[in-house]
């Protein structure tokens, strides 16, 4: 199966788009059309073509951004989707698959019929496809985008003959190469004597003449299925004691951490299940503030939920699945104790397993001179703190919408005014420091311009954070130091 | 209370600035600040700008004092030599004063955290300045420089240098630096205090008073400016952004918090170091200190002395000696009179050494057999003709050497000297060597933002779609310079209630013109008497051996260095390859002064238009010109040459000059004054000098306002200053007498000139190439031919054009082939005595020179077979299989596909010693195969492939069974005028700005070309097919005007998809335009054929798509 405009069906499925479309992926410092609609390639575009000549050309082209990790993706979920016509569905390229349907067919009234089917569905789901059915997997390929539709079994040489080279999957060099020298067709380089072929060319193009004829094997691999991170144990007498739980959990932990560890991976979500004699079934999830495949300490986050567990009458088995796995590379271990962070990482889990993960909330410092735009509220356990808190202009701790201040003073602070209803003299005061508003961003509170900041010490001993709008007067609050 | 702000870092510290120098000194003057430094990062690049400003801004003020307002334009964008932004009056008190300029840089050391303002206080302190940065420029790349502080502590003596610690975290290291340089250079060094706003200024004043107690260097308050005007702070932002390759809403910490880092007037600052008042004042002590000037850089030129003999006395005697040989039959009296007007006007200006100098490099090129002609204003005297620098002889045209050479003006003489472009590169070493790098430097060009460039970044920055920054720059096709206009971009679909975009479009205005980087200039050699890099900082260029000042020609133009072009000219290397084929193969030695002059057959043959290949002429436009203006005489084509450009022709003056040359209407004079200026033109104004000889005379103006508007014409940067003359210009003329109508084409005339005028000299200069080219075209077309394609790149045409024009002048023209061919073209003579042209291995593309010489090296007695090149020449099997590609084995009695068997069977880059006799060794027999012979059109496309032209057929001819009713291009000049349809290879695509947007195209087929006119909303229509085809089918109607031709397009046919029915798999290689003469885009160069095998299924098997 070819699926010629993969990348630009992919978006349009999303978001159609009426008229000529591209995807366009960036080399360098230009942008190239990847993929066209078929409206685009009316209109004259080419692959590969830079944007801003494609613009020229049809200034109406609308356009977005190529995205292979997608393309990938969705390839692979057409893959899984092909399994319903035979387990043996692999990839072909990127935007491709191969499926070996040897055995197959006839669970779908024959090829003829198969190959309806297919097109059928694919073109429901608004995707154009070419599909080839052949002997082998070259031939296949070859008529799937020179001449799609099917070649009875033994008729392969006879039905590529007449094909161009370019259908031999050798790379465009060799092709022109081989049309130059007026080799056009399968049939006749087929007709050639194989070794002076292969003294002008690599043995490649041998090796895919061969294959495409069926002279030489050539294997469909299938996809893979993904891993499963799930474990469990029947004990073979009801157990009841936490002890004997925590025991059979280390034990299992163990198997699913080394399995994790295989595949570098982390659970961010471990679920236990415990079945009881009595037919009925308990799950409890830990959910973990960074993904972590140490059993020891996995297990002792487990010992909470686990003394909650009812254990009725015994239980029978238990499972322990992964649910939610991330990606964890191996790493050097140290020597001892727990490095940096990681405890704040097990006090979050513990907290979060009381009061939900998503609850804990953890201040981020942003690159802004903007104070209200200085850090951010992050769930805890998602997200590493990436940048550095800026020390050098402190910070109120508390920052709260700024609150007007009566004042007529204009360059200093005033010495007295009121806030709150306190009645407040000013001790000392430092600044100004000056921000302006960020001009590229609309921001409804910064409306009155610039402000000069202070920090204000008042004899009443409140410490404030002041800013006065020179552009539209007037003394406000901000937030308060310890 | 007074104020000088000491430390301004201009747009010239590149991407960092965020305002013009000109704009802080306008800026400054407003402000009525006491002084200003420019101070650039390690660079001396702006303040000759900020000089410049200020010099006019004087100007102004003295010629108008009764008028308070000061004039600022915005810019000048010197790409398109259009005004950007709208001129801006500032109100200035009556009394005001202008700030004193104060020359200086900000010295950036790599190895200290702290950055010294260097501020020399006279010419020695300068000097040792501009000794430093070249140092540091001339250590490292391109555009950096590299210095230490020890390399400071050497050199900076006489300079003030204020320290500017950054912050206090390295407090140690900076407190020692700046004793360090407080002992070296006691008195001299200031401890500088910029204020922040960041709420601790008065902690840092503090900090900063304490650092300066313990060095001992005083404290001084600078601003650390960055810009003008507060407004710029979103620009600074922008260009920040670009500076670290991110977005604005990734610039987090690295905007600037606030716009306090712009230009503030004296109280405010005052305001701000409250408590240092001694700071504010020691601003001014420094200024005071500091008397430098720029004016002062007396510049010496070289003294040209040659065995003791004084300059002035070695002009006169080479001018004498030069003029004796230029008459063998004893120097007309008219000669003697003006070389001894000349000799004494230049003596009296002192510019004998100048001449001497553009004479010395010449007699160089000379000995070196390098072709050379100058031009200029200066070079059409007959102290130039005499010294053989230019060919042109004052007989030919009127010469008016006082001109240029004014003695008002006291300003240098411009002569600039074209070369061969392929040995300029010597004759530039030439002049290093004999000067030394140390004396003779390229000027810089500095390369400014331009609209593309402009949206492109700004775009960017803003996070702007794709899909909007291509919508902003519109249609591309040619070069707009105007910034984005709100009206088309409504046009275009863009919202403008948009914020972000609005502030995208309003940054895009403002950052056209901005300085983007130094490059050099294209010949422009600045050489001096004493050390050049005293005068100014000199860097590395990218190109290797090449260094290059800081200053570019205007700012050299405005401290009055002299400067000579030295630049290359592809028709020289042409025709000095044409006289060495004559002289070679005819026996006939030539220069350019020995062609015959006013030859008869020559001029017949350009009023046929027969002009393919000739200097100048050989443009659509010249062209069809030709025909109209019949030229018979070398004048004729000195205004051939003049009047087919934009100034005239946006001046409205090539029509009644052409109706009076054809007696259509009557030749008239405005005014007898103006007869004496117009007569040689008919009345008509043509060239710049009439221009400015027509303000004089006509419009009343002073010799130096003359020269002032015609300053403001040879350097477009100044184009903004046209317009003060306007008024000045026509109102003169109708107190004259003249008709208003007149006065205003006159100046529309001259507003012309500024984008693209010739004066008369160049003109004439040209015009003796373009006679001599079309002699020897009309004369020796197979040399002529030859010595083209030898030269190429260059000129108009492809070589498949001038292959087939040499054709048509029944020159034999031969294929490449292994054993006849050179790496050049060469001429064969044949049985009859005459010359057959043969192809060189340059035609084939991919083919190296040094492949091509070892291949004539080993030829010995021929060669049989590839297998033969390979083993005897060396050449590698890929260079053997472009060879036999190109056919080049058809001699050797192998066919292409043959000898491409054979070639590909050769894998070993060299052959392995035991094996190299055929004979001897071991032989590796195989079968025979036959290959398919090839038919006539694959034949055909596999010669585009290899050499983009085919001697044997054109596609043309081929498709022209396939596509009925077409008319022959050799028809149309004798057919009737009705619709016709012709077809054929696009050669050439163009839209010319002034042609108000038609596009020429010209068509090949088999037998000749033609001229294609495409009207604006035909290409509306046809937009995609007259951009992308390569084969196009135009059916239009015939026009003919004597032997000018046009089809006028009604409808446009893509027929490239028949190349493919040549087939073969690269029919694309065929109509493949040269950018040079096609503004289209470019197609993709990447062939995506190999993401496309859709195409070939499509050809191979037609409707099997099923979706």
């Amino acid at each position: 199966m070819w699926f010629q405009r993969l990348p630009s069906e992919r978006v349009l499925r999303a978001r159609p788009v009426d008229g000529p479309f591209a995807v366009t992926s960036s080399e360098g410092n230009h942008d190239r059309l990847y993929c066209l609609n078929r409206e685009a390639e009316s209109q004259g575009l080419e692959r590969g073509m830079g944007l801003a000549d494609a613009r020229a050309y049809v200034p109406d082209l609308v356009t977005r951004p190529a995205d292979i990790d997608a393309d990938r993706r969705f390839l692979v979920m057409l893959a899984r989707w092909a399994t319903r016509y035979t387990p043996h569905a692999g990839l072909d390229g990127e935007n491709g698959l191969v499926l070996d349907i040897t055995g197959a067919a006839h669970l779908f009234n024959g090829e003829e019929a198969m190959l309806e089917d297919m097109k059928e569905r694919l073109s429901r789901a608004r995707l154009s496809v070419k599909i080839g059915i052949a002997d082998t997997r070259g031939a296949a390929w070859a008529l799937s985008r020179f001449a799609p539709g099917i070649v009875p079994a033994g008729k392969t040489s006879a039905a590529l003959g007449p094909l161009s080279v370019s259908a031999l999957r050798i790379n465009e060099k060799t092709a022109t190469a081989l049309k130059r020298l007026g080799l056009n067709t399968i049939a006749d380089i087929n007709a050639l004597p194989r070794a002076t072929l292969a003294r002008r060319f690599d043995m490649g193009l041998i090796a895919r003449l061969e294959e495409a004829l069926g002279t030489r094997g050539e294997a469909v691999s299938p996809l893979s299925e993904p891993p499963h991170y799930g474990v469990r144990m029947t004990f073979p007498e009801p157990i009841g004691l936490v002890d004997d739980v925590m025991a059979a959990l280390s034990r299992l932990l163990e198997t699913l951490c080394l399995r994790l560890k295989t595949r570098e991976a982390g659970a961010r979500a471990i679920t236990l299940a415990v079945e009881r004699v009595d037919q009925t079934r308990q799950d409890v999830t830990l959910r973990l503030a960074r993904p972590m495949r140490d059993a020891s300490r996995i297990l002792r986050l487990f010992e909470r939920p686990v003394g909650e567990i009812d254990a009725g009458f015994g239980i029978e088995r238990i499972r322990l699945e992964a649910g939610v796995v991330e990606a964890l590379p191996a790493e050097q271990i140290g020597e001892g104790g727990l490095v940096e962070g990681e405890a704040l990482d097990d006090l979050v889990t513990r907290l979060g397993a009381r009061i939900g993960l998503d609850n804990i909330i953890r201040f981020q410092p942003v690159a802004s001179h903007i104070p209200e735009r200085g850090f951010t509220e992050n769930p805890a356990a998602y997200g590493r703190v990436e940048a550095e808190w800026r020390m050098d202009h402190p910070r109120p701790l508390r920052l709260f919408p700024p609150e007007p201040v009566t004042s007529q003073a204009a360059r200093r602070p005033p010495s007295r005014f009121s806030w709150r209803r306190m009645r407040l003299e000013t001790a000392a005061s430092s600044g100004p420091e000056r921000i302006a508003p960020e001009w590229w961003r609309p921001d409804e509170a910064w409306r009155t311009g610039l402000r000069d900041y202070w920090r204000v010490d008042t004899r009443q001993g409140l410490r404030l954070w002041m800013f006065h709008t020179p552009q539209a007067p007037g003394w406000f609050v901000h937030g308060l130091f310890a | 209370m007074d104020y000088a702000e000491l430390c301004v870092t201009s747009n010239f510290t590149f991407l960092t600035g965020a305002s013009h120098p000109e704009e802080f000194v306008a800026r400054a003057a407003e402000l009525g600040l006491s002084a200003i430094a420019i101070t650039d990062r390690n660079s001396l690049a702006g303040v000759v700008r900020a000089f410049r400003e200020l010099k006019e801004i004087r100007r102004k003020l003295k010629a108008r004092a009764d008028e308070i307002t000061l004039t600022v334009k915005q810019h000048i964008d010197p790409s398109s030599r259009m005004p950007v932004g709208e001129t801006v009056s500032i109100p200035l008190a009556p009394a005001a004063r202008l700030p004193r300029l104060i020359v200086g840089c900000r010295l950036v050391l790599a190895d200290s955290p702290v950055d010294f303002v260097a501020l020399p206080k006279d010419k020695p302190a300068y000097q040792k300045l501009v000794r430093l940065l070249s140092l540091g420029k001339q250590r490292t790349q391109k555009g950096e420089c590299l210095l230490y502080l020890s390399d400071m502590l050497e050199w900076a003596d006489g300079s003030l240098l204020i320290a500017l610690p950054e912050s206090m975290e390295q407090k140690a290291e900076a407190t020692d630096h700046i004793a360090q340089a407080h002992r070296r250079f006691p008195g001299y060094v200031f401890t500088g205090a910029a204020p922040r706003y960041d709420g601790s200024d008065a902690a840092w004043f503090k900090t900063l008073a304490a650092l300066s107690h313990a060095t001992g260097a005083p404290m001084v308050a600078t601003g650390d400016v960055l810009m003008h005007h507060a407004s710029r702070r979103q620009l600074a932002d922008v260009l920040t952004c670009m500076r670290h390759h991110i977005t604005i809403d990734a610039i987090g910490h690295l905007a600037l918090p606030n716009a306090e880092r712009r230009l503030k007037p004296a109280d405010e600052m005052a305001h701000i170091f409250r408590d240092h008042p001694a700071a504010i004042r020691r601003t001014l002590e420094i200024a005071a200190r500091l008397t430098f000037d720029l004016t002062e850089l007396s510049y010496n030129y070289p003294a040209e002395l040659a065995h003791g003999e004084a300059p002035q006395a070695r002009l006169a005697r080479l001018t004498w000696e030069g003029l004796k040989w230029r008459n063998p039959g004893g120097i007309p009296d008219r000669h003697r009179e003006l070389a001894e007007k000349e000799l004494a006007l230049v003596d009296e200006l002192g510019f004998a050494a100048y001449f001497l100098t553009v004479h010395d490099i010449i007699v160089y090129a000379r000995s070196r057999g390098i072709l050379c002609q100058g031009r200029g204003s200066a070079a059409n005297s007959i102290l130039c003709y005499a010294l053989g620098i230019t060919d042109v002889s004052p007989d030919m045209i009127g010469m008016v050497f006082e001109r240029f050479v004014s003695r008002h003006r006291g300003e240098p003489p411009d002569i600039d000297v074209d070369f061969e472009h392929e040995r300029r590169e010597e004759v530039i070493q030439h002049i290093y060597e004999k000067y030394g790098r140390d004396h003779a430097g390229l000027c810089a060009t500095v390369i400014h933002f331009r609209s593309r460039a402009a949206i492109r970044e700004v775009g960017k920055v803003m996070g702007l779609s794709n899909d909007v920054t291509a919508a902003l720059s519109g249609q591309i096709w040619g070069i707009s310079s105007k910034g984005a206009d709100p009206e088309r971009l409504k046009e275009v679909g863009l919202d403008l209630s948009d914020r972000r975009l609005t502030q995208t479009v309003r940054i895009i205005g403002e950052i056209i013109g901005f300085p983007r980087h130094l490059s050099q200039h294209v010949g422009g050699f600045v050489i001096t008497h004493d050390r050049l890099d005293e005068l100014c900082p000199i860097e590395n260029a990218a190109m290797e051996d090449r260094t290059v000042i800081e200053w570019d020609k205007d700012d050299i133009d405005a401290l009055q260095i002299l400067k000579v072009d030295v630049l290359s000219l592809g028709m020289l290397t042409c025709l000095q390859k044409s006289f060495d084929l004559l002289s070679r193969h005819y026996n006939h030695p030539l220069t350019i002064a020995a062609v015959p002059q006013e030859d008869e057959a020559t001029y017949s043959m350009l009023q046929r238009a027969d002009a393919i290949g000739v200097f100048q002429v050989e443009s659509r436009a010249q062209m069809n010109f030709l025909p109209r203006m019949k030229p018979a005489t070398f004048y004729d084509l000195v205004i051939e040459v003049a009047i087919v450009r934009p100034g005239p022709i946006q001046g409205g003056m090539v029509q009644p000059y052409i109706q009076r040359r054809q007696k259509k209407a009557k030749v008239e004079y405005p005014s007898p004054d103006l007869e004496g200026v117009l007569k040689k033109t008919l009345g008509v104004p043509l060239f710049q000098e009439q221009a400015m000889l027509i303000a004089v005379v006509a419009a009343g103006f002073s010799p130096e306002d003359a020269d002032r508007l015609r300053r403001s014409l040879a350097s477009f940067r100044q184009m903004g200053t046209i317009g003060e003359f306007e008024e000045q210009f026509v109102n003169g003329m109708l107190q004259n007498g003249y008709e208003l109508d007149f006065a205003q084409r006159c100046f529309a005339q001259i507003r012309g000139f500024a984008d693209y005028g010739f004066p008369e000299s160049h003109a004439a200069a040209f015009a003796m190439l373009t006679y001599v080219s079309a002699w020897l075209k009309c004369h020796y077309p197979a040399a002529f031919a030859c010595a083209l394609l030898n030269s190429q790149p260059m000129g108009f045409y492809a070589p498949a054009q001038i292959v087939r024009d040499a054709r048509e002048h029944q020159v034999e023209v031969r294929p490449i082939s292994v054993n006849h061919s050179a790496w050049d073209c060469t001429l064969e003579r044949r049985a009859d005595g005459a010359y057959a042209l043969r192809l060189g291995f340059r035609q084939i593309k991919g083919l190296k020179k040094e492949d091509a010489d070892w291949l004539v090296t080993g030829r010995g007695n021929g060669y049989q077979t590839p297998e033969d090149v390979w083993l005897r020449a060396g050449l590698m099997p890929a260079v053997l299989e472009r060879l036999a590609e190109a056919d080049a084995f058809a001699d050797a009695g192998l066919s292409r596909r043959d000898a491409l068997w054979r070639v590909k069977a050769i894998r070993a880059p060299k052959p392995l010693p035991l094996f190299s006799d055929p004979i001897d060794g071991e032989h590796i027999s195989e079968p025979d195969v036959i290959l398919p012979a090839m038919n006539l059109g694959e034949q055909v496309v596999e010669d585009y492939v290899a050499t983009r032209m085919s001697l044997r057929a054109h596609p043309m001819e081929l498709l022209r069974p396939k596509m009925p009713g077409l008319t022959l291009h050799s028809a149309l000049a004798v057919t009737q005028q009705r619709r016709v349809s012709v077809a054929g290879l696009v050669i050439t695509r163009q839209r010319p700005g002034t042609a108000s947007g038609v596009i020429f195209l010209t068509l090949e087929d088999e037998t000749g070309v033609s001229n294609i006119v495409v009207w604006n909303k035909v290409y509306e229509r046809f937009r995609r097919t007259v951009m992308g085809g390569r084969l196009l089918k135009v059916t239009g109607r015939l026009q003919r005007e004597g032997v000018v031709v046009h089809v006028i397009a009604e409808t446009i046919e893509d027929c490239s998809w028949r190349l493919s029915e040549l087939g073969h798999p690269m029919d694309d290689a065929i109509g493949i335009t040269d950018p040079k003469s096609d503004d289209t885009p470019r197609r993709p160069k990447l062939q995506p054929r190999a993401h496309h095998p859709r195409e070939q299924a499509k050809k191979l098997f037609p409707s099997r798509d099923f979706h």
